[in-house]
């Protein structure tokens, strides 16, 4: 029952949390189900730090931390997490970077030591600067064959103007072939202290033992004597518009953005039950309505990630040529029709009980375990959160949910890709 | 690793549904039923309707209107979906236990009653036609496709999965229902319960769900005429590769919307029944692509940087396995690639592998396969996978398959498998740009 989904969210199963003398934080969730350790290494800082010339310089220094430290080549470095059959992978995202290991229990301590050198001393050789930078800008150019990614990009172009979140991760094409390794030490200087590291782990393992391997490896680390840079973010500053890109496609993809409540803001959890209700599972409104109803889409959805700053939501779909007119215009209806009536209390129970069910779904592999709480760590929202935003869902009604809606989406940026002849025909759809 | 988790057993029921249970610390329990009819069971001409099927199933039965299931599995916390290959077809809900009763029932209607509605089956084919132009958008799924139909030619292997506009445009909701009574029975079925369940919960459960005295409608009638219409048996099916066919088959396609030019090469392999020779090509793709150290990602991305990624795979199925290496790459590299890659291939065949790197490959596969076990999902896609396709003791006996393989072994496996001289290729590269 969903007494029993929601349960996994209370307290005496949520991680033991500790800090370190430097300042690091370490979140242990034990498992001993199996004989594998899951760990997710968050350095705060991320691509909002960067700007229309530096763009995609948190990236390119996630790919190069592993290609070479004052110790180990990118040979060595590959040598010692492939010869054990251990993942060892980094990534960047808009609020921080990210270090990634899975390794069987008994590997788990020298996979750590190792990240601990990759965070600590990377080296950025030159010769894999250039390697990379070659690299990613063949990917910036892959990423135009996805005509989805095309109108996402756009879309968070047009709605986030001249605020960072605006910018992709990848950087541009312009941005990626200036990036040089004085930029790189810079970034790494400002950001990769102990004070700014979030340490999460699931799996066989127990508190005790994760910070006895966390010392060894990082407790000599010390945290310079200036305070952590705070970033601040412009106010985001658009006015609704549209763009519409040519591409010889099958698919024309109708996407509509809102900019969308803070994860603080008082409409957040109304928000979330807007993005469940419309566009989440078989159930959601959208899909009963455009696909099932009307056959006009195999893939129609939303989407609204958890943000510090003014959140994006969308709502999108691929539709055949000759019905793009009528789909965008019934997309458009269903997000309206919430500003304009609200939810039955059944939808909204329906709704909620499904977004409890979620939180025990997405929470199921050690992988997953580590990361969810690790980013509530780093985004500042509490080992809690699960909690704290449950009850809140508890306490939002129709009422609230109607308010929430007439206050965010009301008029949608709008990005359209397709062949010319339908965007053409779509310029007369009006969406008021 | 080797003193591994426990194979759960296969008990028949009276109405011959067969049923796995396999207990795991899980909250989140899993109900997984597998069934033989994917692809390959659907007659010529008539590509994409075992896919097309699985949409039309959550279209609900005389009882359940279109939409209640998922309103049912949804509403309660859960989720369910569905997956259509070329030699199964799967239906699975994951769930707390209390909702589990609920669900089981109506899953078991669906699949056994499923009533195709004439207008539903309309509609879900515009849904279904809409499918095929999303992926007619993604340059990889078209190469793949098409290098499976060089490959596989008329056998349905070489069939896509989705069928064409032309032959859903040819199917009726009747055929459809006579396809659903043909290849839809309790005897064909394989229902896994994954997940914080007894034993004797799952069998009455199931039981309940699926026997004869289920109190759900009784299952549709077999009619006079579905068993010759659909039977694949009725006419053999062409060769798996043309065998006669030697040399190197070149095959290139272009796209509009293709900015990286990718160069794809095939061997076709053997089928589920040597398996263990199937690991071994697994060990293969991972000492040539599986990390940076591998063969092919050393040589051509990380020293010669011809490429952008370069990528390995053995796709194992039941009649026959496809080895395939792909390249993302810069057009004016497409034959120095080629020509490095023949070269590691008789590296290969000419002199066996280090015990270290074995070693390493061997781990990772293993490695790998442990944190495929994490979740209910995961455990009743094995169990079901392995029951309906192979046999179910080779859902476990992965791992020690692994450690078997020596390198004068695999040496000898790229010799008769990988050959340089005898492959298909196929490039697809960007339109009106050469």
């Amino acid at each position: 029952m969903t007494e029993t989904l929601a349960s996994p969210a209370s307290t005496d199963q949520l991680p033991q949390r500790r800090v370190l003398a430097n300042g690091i934080v370490v979140l242990v969730k034990p498992n001993p189900t199996a004989d594998i350790i899951a760990a997710r290494l968050f350095m705060r800082g991320g691509s909002g730090w960067e700007t229309a010339e530096d763009a995609g310089l948190t990236n390119l220094l996630a790919a190069l931390l592993t290609r070479g430290t004052e110790k180990f080549s990118s040979l060595e470095i590959a040598e010692q997490v492939e010869s054990v059959g251990a993942g060892l992978g980094t990534d960047s995202a808009t609020d921080y970077m990210l270090l990634s290991l899975k390794t069987v229990s008994a590997d788990f301590a020298s996979l750590l030591k190792l990240a601990g050198e990759i965070l600590r001393s990377p080296s950025f050789p030159e010769s894999e600067l250039e390697l990379e930078r070659k690299l990613i800008l063949q990917n910036i150019r892959s990423q135009r064959e996805q005509p989805m990614a095309i109108a996402f990009e756009s879309l968070r172009q047009l709605m986030y103007g001249d605020h960072p979140y605006a910018l992709p991760g990848l950087g541009t094409e312009e941005s990626v072939a200036k990036l040089d390794q004085a930029q790189l030490r810079a970034y790494h200087q400002r950001h990769f202290r102990p004070d700014n590291l979030v340490i999460s782990i699931a799996g066989r393992i127990d508190i005790d033992e994760a910070i006895a391997h966390i010392e060894s490896v990082f407790g000599d680390w010390v945290a310079p004597s200036e305070p952590l840079a705070q970033l601040t973010l412009p106010a985001v500053s658009t006015q609704p518009s549209r763009i519409q890109q040519e591409q010889p496609t099958h698919q024309a993809i109708l996407m509509l953005g809102y900019l969308g409540a803070t994860v603080s803001d008082p409409g957040y959890a109304s928000m979330k039950v807007i993005n469940a209700y419309l566009g989440n599972g078989m159930s959601s409104r959208l899909f009963v309505e455009l696909r099932e109803k009307q056959g006009l889409a195999y893939e129609v959805s939303t989407f609204y990630p958890t943000r510090l700053e003014v959140a994006p939501f969308g709502a999108y779909m691929g539709t055949s040529p000759e019905n793009a007119a009528k789909a965008l215009k019934g997309l458009h209806y269903e997000v309206k029709r919430l500003c304009d009536a609200p939810l039955s209390d059944e939808e909204v129970e329906a709704t909620r009980k499904k977004m409890l069910g979620q939180y025990l779904l997405g929470k199921q592999t050690n992988a997953q375990v580590a990361q969810v709480y690790g980013w509530y760590e780093t985004l500042g929202l509490g080992l809690d959160f699960d909690d704290a935003f449950q009850a809140q869902l508890e306490q939002v009604n129709a009422a609230d949910i109607q308010e929430t809606a007439a206050k965010y989406l009301q008029k949608p940026f709008v990005s359209l890709v397709g062949p010319q002849e339908v965007l053409t025909e779509l310029e007369s759809v009006e969406l008021a | 690793m080797l003193n591994g988790p426990e194979l759960p057993e296969a008990i028949r029921l009276d109405n011959g549904l067969t049923v796995i249970h396999k207990a795991l610390p899980t909250p989140v329990i899993t109900v997984d039923v597998w069934l033989p009819a994917g692809a390959i069971v659907e007659p010529e001409g008539c590509d994409g309707v075992a896919h097309f099927l699985e949409h039309l199933i959550f279209k609900g039965t005389e009882r359940l209107a279109p939409g209640d299931f998922d309103q049912l599995v949804e509403a309660g916390g859960g989720l369910t979906n569905a997956g259509t290959s070329y030699d199964y077809v799967h239906y699975y809900c994951c769930a707390a236990e209390g909702q589990l009763p609920q669900l089981l029932a109506g899953l078991a209607e669906l699949l056994l009653a499923a009533s195709i509605p004439d207008h539903e089956f309309e509609r879900e084919r515009q849904v279904v036609l809409e499918e095929i132009r999303q992926y007619e958008d993604d340059p990889d799924t078209v190469a793949l496709a098409a290098l499976w139909a060089a490959v596989y030619g008329k056998h349905p292997y070489g069939r896509p999965i989705l069928g064409s506009v032309e032959s859903l445009e040819a199917q009726s909701s009747e055929s459809m229902r006579q396809f659903h009574r043909s290849h839809y029975r309790p005897e064909q079925m394989t229902l896994v319960i994954a997940g914080e369940i007894g034993r004797d919960r799952a069998l009455e459960l199931a039981e309940q769900c699926f026997g004869e005295g289920r109190s759900v409608p009784k299952v549709m009638a077999a009619q006079a005429g579905d068993a010759v219409a659909i039977a694949p048996s009725a006419k053999p099916k062409p060769p798996l590769v043309s065998t006669e066919l030697g040399g190197i088959h070149r095959h290139a396609i272009k796209l509009p919307t293709v900015e990286q030019p990718r160069l794809m090469l095939a061997w076709p392999g053997p089928g589920i029944d040597q398996a263990e020779t199937a690991v071994g090509l697994e060990l293969l793709t991972v000492i040539l692509c599986g990390g940076r150290l591998a063969r092919l990602v050393q040589d051509l991305r990380e020293q010669q940087r011809w490429v952008q990624d370069i990528d390995c795979d053995y796709s194992l199925l039941r009649e026959g396995g496809l080895f395939t290496l792909t390249a993302w790459l810069d057009e004016e590299n497409l034959e120095r690639v080629e020509d490095r890659i023949r070269h590691h291939l008789r590296e290969l065949a000419s002199q066996p592998i280090s015990g270290r790197e074995l070693e390493r490959a061997q781990r990772l596969l293993n490695n790998d396969f442990a944190f495929s076990l994490e979740t209910s999902e995961q455990w009743a896609d094995l169990l079901g996978y392995h029951q309906v396709v192979a046999t179910l003791p080779l859902a476990l006996a992965y791992p020690q398959q692994v450690l078997q393989w020596t390198p004068d072994a695999l040496q000898a496996l790229a010799q008769r498998y990988l050959s340089p001289e005898h492959y298909t290729a196929m490039v697809l590269l960007p339109e009106g740009k050469d």
